[in-house]
């Protein structure tokens, strides 16, 4: 068992590692992130995680539901410190699988990954408290300015396999002749509480309807209050099958943690930003870790006083600019861990199930599987130029990917134990 | 009516604070008296240092808002919602005090019965809890969570737990109830001790964690119901008499007990409650912990003797190092405690320890072999500088001005040698800091501070700017020796590390202030030294030194632009891109962002050097547009060649502008090169032809034909987007209406832009301008008044709606944000500056919040963030 192994042992069990590791660690991962773009390419098959915020035992639960690395592909939108109380283990643990299985996770920086917010929020005092000084929070901070700010999911199936039956069809589309499954919910039992089917699209038909017209109402996520019925196999990742037949093609996933920014228009352009820098104040780079979607037409200010809240018309136009088929970002608390807006243009995940341990919410991941129509091949490449001259007619529009909601609560309490701080061991004053 | 109470004759010193933002703020320190004016009882406090000051005169009033905490405090609610607390210097004095406002109460109530005994009934509907039983709990916790949903509740019972000391009677039952191992009993006492905490009472908290009490109450809270299979245990953590440690015993027995309640405070902060604290309990404990500590500190630093002995534990005939390891952590403690207690009290803290020996208390920690108390003491220089640099350098200066071994030189070395990597970087930010040289400018424009520190404002800053210069050269000296190396390919790690502090190190001083580094750089031919560390394998260490260089460019002075333009930096740079393409790795992109900056910033000479110079090389590059670009651009402004296409040129092309003449304001006269520097960059050739392209190039600029603002010709009508920037900034007033697809479509189609164009700025944009900022040009310019109400309409009225064009369009329309309809015409720099000022002050009010202390040089963060602020506008904020 190499060191890391063991490193990664460990920290599974919520154990530290010595802070001489922990530098060497961060050194390792700062080798590794500073060969990543500022945007990263990521193949489907992929699940897409939100906010983890310290909350070790809750991320050991999205393990369970969602796979152990290097078994599932994981890409965490950021936000894995503060509040929590064991901020230390959980960012110490991504960052050793990721040192370990580079190309089986992704790590993007949230807005908390940053000096200022840490030495508010919680997770410099952490620092402190179990390794007494601020040198484990100063490696810690080096890596957060080598993170990436974010990542493109390519590849990604248009159609889910089904999980199983599904019991509870008032909340769902029918399946009907020739129809797809596009979006499916799941407990973390597996057992699928919600599921939507569209009609297949033909590359040569003329079914011209925007596909995104007949995705889930956007409250689709009260489904989970209902009981299921009958538990299926838990699912075994989502890879999905286009049928051969058919090529629709399924647009790139963009995964930021805040939202857009009005001075990136394309993709491209988060690509020329010197990333290495503590999260600035404005601009591109902070409106990409701080921003909202907002039911508003256009930008609006802020009301966290960074960023900038934009309406859908901002994604609809981005998302069909930049060839995109879904937005997914983090940032925001939702109630039932996951919430699509804006025809499903985009969507907000959230993984740290009651947050604060007291805010009562469920948390979600989001599985997008592989399209393995074209024997696997990926289409787009990141950094192709001029793809996005408005070739395209306004019929053909990308579709969105199928997309599968894990939905789970916080750990049970013998896996945790209270959660609390550290105390402080000794004591002079 | 005549009051009958008799006021307190005698005066008692006191301290007023009052919380502001969740903080107790000093408001002096003064005399307090009771005294009746006009039949109307007041507490009356006089200023200890300007007789005639009033400190605080509060009425008092018969409402029960008063409350005596510890010994020493008397804490209350003025009729407006300000918390007060008065902090007595004696028990005493504090009890007087007391007396006379509960007397008056007393009479109040007395005196006006008929009132208050029917706002009595509706305000305290008085509680009264089953005696302590077990076989009570459940109707005890039934009353208490009842009484808990409303404040009236919450005061009556309060109210009665203290009067009946109701909670002493509760303890024995936790015994009782494990002993039946009865563990429902056992999480019924658990919910009620929770439920008497979130009370948050402060008299209640404070008994909770008195010493008899306190093992009980956590022994309740260890059986929390929500973990009904855990148990915690907190009696064992809190009876561990050996966590408390003692250098030097401290002999008050006040003292003693309220390190101990600080303690418990803490650990019920932390970990027994951590969970479920509200924030208002949250504050009040840590008020609590607040007031003990400063009474700690306080008392600490009155006590002579104590400090005495301290401080002779380090004497180095003594042997005992493990006694000195203790007092070094001791100190540490005080120093982290200082950090919250306000500016004048931490300033008489440490003025004291200074006096006693602190300096050479952090020499000891620093040079300790175990790097963990060498942390410790650099944490404790730290803390120093942060709370005053400029005494700090003071000192600093004074030793050297004595011919002393100055605090710098001591961690210069140290910093050379340091193995640990942490400690390292701890050095470094204090060398940094220490030698700061912006803090020097500072100090010679006078500064008020406490009068023990004002003579050292008498050096000279001929004598700043020598030690400067000595420090430095000491400092940087392993980067001076690079040039004895053929190659750097086999650099050790250790090595890696001291050449990116003192990179790092160096980009901060010539941010901070660039003309006192001119002669570092200069005399010891750093550039040169950086400009091989672009050549080594450490991609981290290679990104350092590209961002030294960066730095310089964003600093638009013609010294460094000369340094740049008179080697081969850029095509050191040039090698960088050309090993990291087309990969789409940091390196690249930060390579990419910097000749992105050339393109668009307004000293044309390092265009046209790059272009002059490497015009092959970066023609070859192809797979992004910046290069070609870049060489649009510079046959552009050569007066040939294509149009340059309609970035956001117009806007950024401004700003360096207003950023020199800002930078000129405050210090006239450095920017001109000395004759010597001159000299030696006269004897290249290139000088001439440069200095032509330069003039040339402000001819361009300067032309009324403004090809500067035309590029963006595409736009169908400029008044119409001028209105679209200036409605920006209101939600919802954008992009009315769904529209179309086809026009957005168009709106993408019709743009010459590539998607790699690139157009935005990277970090320097300013989107949608901050309400701020648009405040001031409503102030500024009426026109703009006046299209800005009548916007709206006119924009639904017009043909294409802005919110079809996306993000495109928007950012162009923002790219006219800074230019109002009259800067149009040419006069571009006039009025410019006071805008660039509201974009600073608007951003440092957003932020001003989350700006807390950083990392250890936070002390400089916020000069940093001008600083930065300034980066920002030259790169198109």
């Amino acid at each position: 068992m190499s060191d890391l192994d063991k490193a990664i042992a460990q920290l599974r069990a919520c154990r530290l590692i010595p802070e001489a590791q922990v530098r060497e660690l961060c050194y390792k991962a700062r080798e590794l992130l500073i060969e990543e773009g500022n945007v990263v390419s990521v193949d489907a098959p992929v699940t897409i995680c939100g906010d983890i915020h310290g909350q070790f035992h809750d991320l050991m639960e999205l393990f369970r539901v969602g796979g152990d690395v290097p078994d599932t592909n994981y890409l965490f939108m950021g936000d894995f410190v503060d509040r929590g109380f064991y901020s230390l283990e959980s960012f110490l643990l991504l960052l050793c699988l990721k040192v370990r299985y580079p190309d089986r996770i992704t790590l993007i920086r949230g807005n908390h990954e940053s000096r200022q917010i840490t030495t508010v929020y919680g997770f410099y005092d952490e620092c402190i408290r179990k390794y007494g000084s601020a040198n484990v929070w100063r490696y810690c901070c080096e890596v957060f300015d080598y993170l990436a700010l974010g990542a493109l999911v390519l590849g990604a199936s248009s159609e889910l396999d089904p999980s199983g039956p599904m019991m509870d069809t008032t909340q769902s589309t029918m399946p009907i002749d020739d129809s797809e499954l596009e979006t499916e919910v799941l407990n973390s039992r597996g057992e699928v509480t919600m599921s939507t089917y569209r009609p297949r699209q033909r590359s040569s038909s003329t079914l011209s309807t925007d596909s995104r017209n007949i995705s889930p109402p956007r409250d689709i996520s009260a489904a989970p209050g209902q009981p299921p019925i009958r538990s299926g196999a838990a699912g075994t990742g989502a890879s999905g099958d286009a049928g051969g037949s058919l090529s629709s093609r399924t647009g790139a996933v963009l995964c930021v943690h805040g939202g857009l920014s009005p001075v990136i228009d394309t993709v491209d352009k988060i690509r020329l930003i010197d990333r290495k820098q503590e999260v600035p104040h404005e601009g591109a780079m902070c409106d990409l870790l701080w921003s909202d979607p907002d039911e508003i037409d256009g930008w609006g200010l802020s009301p966290r006083g960074a960023g900038f809240l934009f309406g859908g018309d901002i994604v609809k136009h981005f998302n069909y600019k930049n060839d995109l088929s879904l937005v997914a970002r983090a940032h925001q608390l939702v109630m039932e861990g996951y919430k699509e807006m804006f025809d499903g243009g985009i969507v907000t995940v959230w993984s740290a199930p009651n947050y604060c341990y007291r805010c009562g919410n469920v948390a979600a991941i989001l599985e997008l599987g592989e399209d393995t129509s074209n024997g696997g091949t990926v289409t787009r490449s990141n950094g192709d130029v001029g793809r996005s001259n408005g070739i395209l007619g306004p019929t053909m529009g990308v579709r969105s990917p199928g997309r599968r909601y894990r939905v789970f609560e916080a750990a049970a309490q013998d896996t945790r134990g209270m959660p609390a701080k550290k105390p402080v061991a000794d004591y002079f004053l | 009516m005549a009051l009958e109470v008799q006021p307190p004759s005698d005066r008692k010193r006191v301290k007023v604070y009052e919380l502001r933002d969740n903080d107790w703020f000093d408001r002096g320190t003064g005399f307090c008296t009771g005294q009746i004016l006009d039949d109307e009882p007041r507490i009356f406090v006089e200023s200890e240092d300007e007789p005639n000051r009033v400190l605080l005169e509060t009425k008092i009033s018969k409402d029960d808002g008063y409350q005596k905490q510890q010994e020493t405090l008397i804490v209350w609610t003025e009729p407006n919602g300000t918390d007060m607390a008065l902090s007595f210097q004696e028990a005493e004095g504090c009890a007087v005090i007391w007396n006379f406002v509960n007397n008056v109460q007393q009479h109040l109530l007395s005196m006006a019965p008929g009132e208050d005994a029917l706002s009595d009934d509706i305000d305290y509907q008085p509680i009264i809890l089953p005696p302590a039983e077990l076989g009570n709990l459940p109707e005890i916790d039934h009353v208490m969570r009842a009484a808990s949903i409303t404040q009236a509740g919450r005061d009556a019972l309060s109210k009665f737990v203290i009067r009946e000391e109701y909670i002493q009677k509760l303890i024995p039952l936790v015994t009782v109830a494990e002993d039946l191992e009865s563990l429902t009993d056992l999480h019924r006492l658990c919910n009620i001790m929770k439920s008497l905490i979130l009370l948050n009472d402060n008299t209640i908290i404070e008994t909770v964690v008195t010493d008899s009490i306190i093992i009980g109450v956590v022994g309740a809270l260890e059986y929390d119901p929500e973990f009904p299979t855990h148990k915690a245990n907190h009696r064992m953590y809190l009876a561990d008499q050996s966590r408390y440690k003692e250098v030097v015993p401290i002999k008050d027995p006040l003292i003693r007990r309220k390190i101990r309640c600080t303690w418990r405070l803490q650990y019920l902060k932390d970990v027994v409650l951590a969970r479920i604290l509200d924030d208002p309990t949250f504050s009040v404990l840590n008020s609590l912990i607040f007031f003990n500590q400063v009474e700690i500190v306080n008392h600490i630093q009155a006590n002579a003797p104590f400090l005495k002995e301290l401080f002779t534990v380090f004497d180095p005939r003594s042997n005992d190092t493990k006694r000195k390891e203790d007092a070094v952590q001791f100190l540490h403690q005080c120093a982290v405690i200082a950090k919250n207690l306000q500016a004048p009290a931490r300033a008489n803290l440490f003025a004291n320890f200074i006096s006693h020996g602190l300096f050479a208390v952090i020499a000891f920690a620093i040079k300790h072999p175990k790097p963990a108390l060498r942390t410790t003491g650099i944490d404790i220089l730290v803390s120093l500088l942060d709370h005053d640099p400029i005494m700090m350098r003071g000192y600093m200066l004074k030793a050297v001005n004595e011919k002393k071994t100055p605090l710098t030189d001591t961690l210069i070395d140290l910093l050379h040698t340091e193995p640990d990597l942490g400690v390292k970087n701890q050095l470094a930010d204090a060398v940094k800091v220490l030698l700061d040289p912006q803090v020097a400018v500072q100090e010679t424009m006078g500064r008020a501070g406490p009068d023990q520190f004002k003579p050292r404002t008498i050096l000279s800053d001929a004598f700043v700017q020598n030690h400067f210069d000595e420090s430095a050269r000491r400092l940087f000296w392993p980067l001076k020796r690079l040039e004895h190396r053929d190659h750097l390919q086999n650099l050790t790690f250790q090595q890696v590390a001291l050449f990116s502090h003192l990179v790092d190190i160096l980009s901060f001083f010539v941010r901070q202030q660039q003309h006192r580094t001119r002669n570092v750089i200069f005399n010891d031919s750093l550039g040169r030294r950086i400009e091989l560390l672009l050549t080594v394998p450490h991609k981290h260490l290679k990104l350092t030194a590209l961002k030294f260089f960066r730095q310089l460019i964003n600093l638009h002075d013609t010294f460094y632009q000369a340094l740049l333009t008179h080697s081969n930096v850029f095509g050191s740079i040039l090698d960088v891109v050309y090993e990291t393409m087309p990969r789409d790795n940091l390196l690249n992109s930060a390579c990419l962002e910097l000749f992105e900056y050339i393109k668009r910033e307004t000293a044309k000479p390092l265009l046209v050097h790059v272009v002059e110079k490497y015009r092959e090389r970066i023609h070859n590059i192809t797979y992004v547009n910046t290069f070609q670009n870049l060489i649009d651009r510079y046959e552009h402004f050569q007066g040939y060649g294509v149009e340059p296409e309609p970035t956001l040129y117009s806007q950024e092309e401004v700003i360096p502008a207003r950023r020199l003449q800002v930078n000129g304001q405050r210090w006239q006269g450095v920017k001109e090169m000395d004759p010597a520097e001159e000299e030696y960059f006269n004897t290249s050739d290139d000088e001439e032809e440069w200095q032509q392209e330069t003039r040339q190039s402000v001819g361009v600029q300067n032309g009324a034909a403004s090809p500067v603002v035309k590029p963006l010709v595409d736009y169908p009508d400029d008044d119409d987007e001028d209105d679209a920037m200036d409605t920006k900034p209101e939600p919802g007033d954008e992009g009315q209406g769904p529209t179309p697809d086809g026009e957005s479509r168009d709106a993408s189609i019709d743009s010459p832009e590539d998607p790699s164009t690139p157009v935005s700025s990277t970090r320097g944009q300013t989107p949608p301008e901050r309400l701020s900022e648009k405040r001031r040009r409503e102030e500024e310019d009426d026109d703009e008044l006046m299209k800005l109400s009548s916007g709206p309409k006119r924009r639904s009225s017009t043909s294409s709606g802005p919110g079809s064009a996306g993000p495109l369009r928007r950012k162009r329309s923002v790219s006219f944000g800074s230019l109002s309809p009259n800067e149009k015409g040419g006069n571009t720099t006039t009025s410019a500056p006071p805008r660039r000022i509201a974009i600073n002050l608007s951003s440092a009010t957003i932020k001003g919040t989350d700006t807390g202390s950083t990392d250890s040089a936070t002390d400089k963060s916020s000069s940093e963030k001008e600083n930065r602020g300034d980066n920002h506008g030259g790169e198109g904020g």
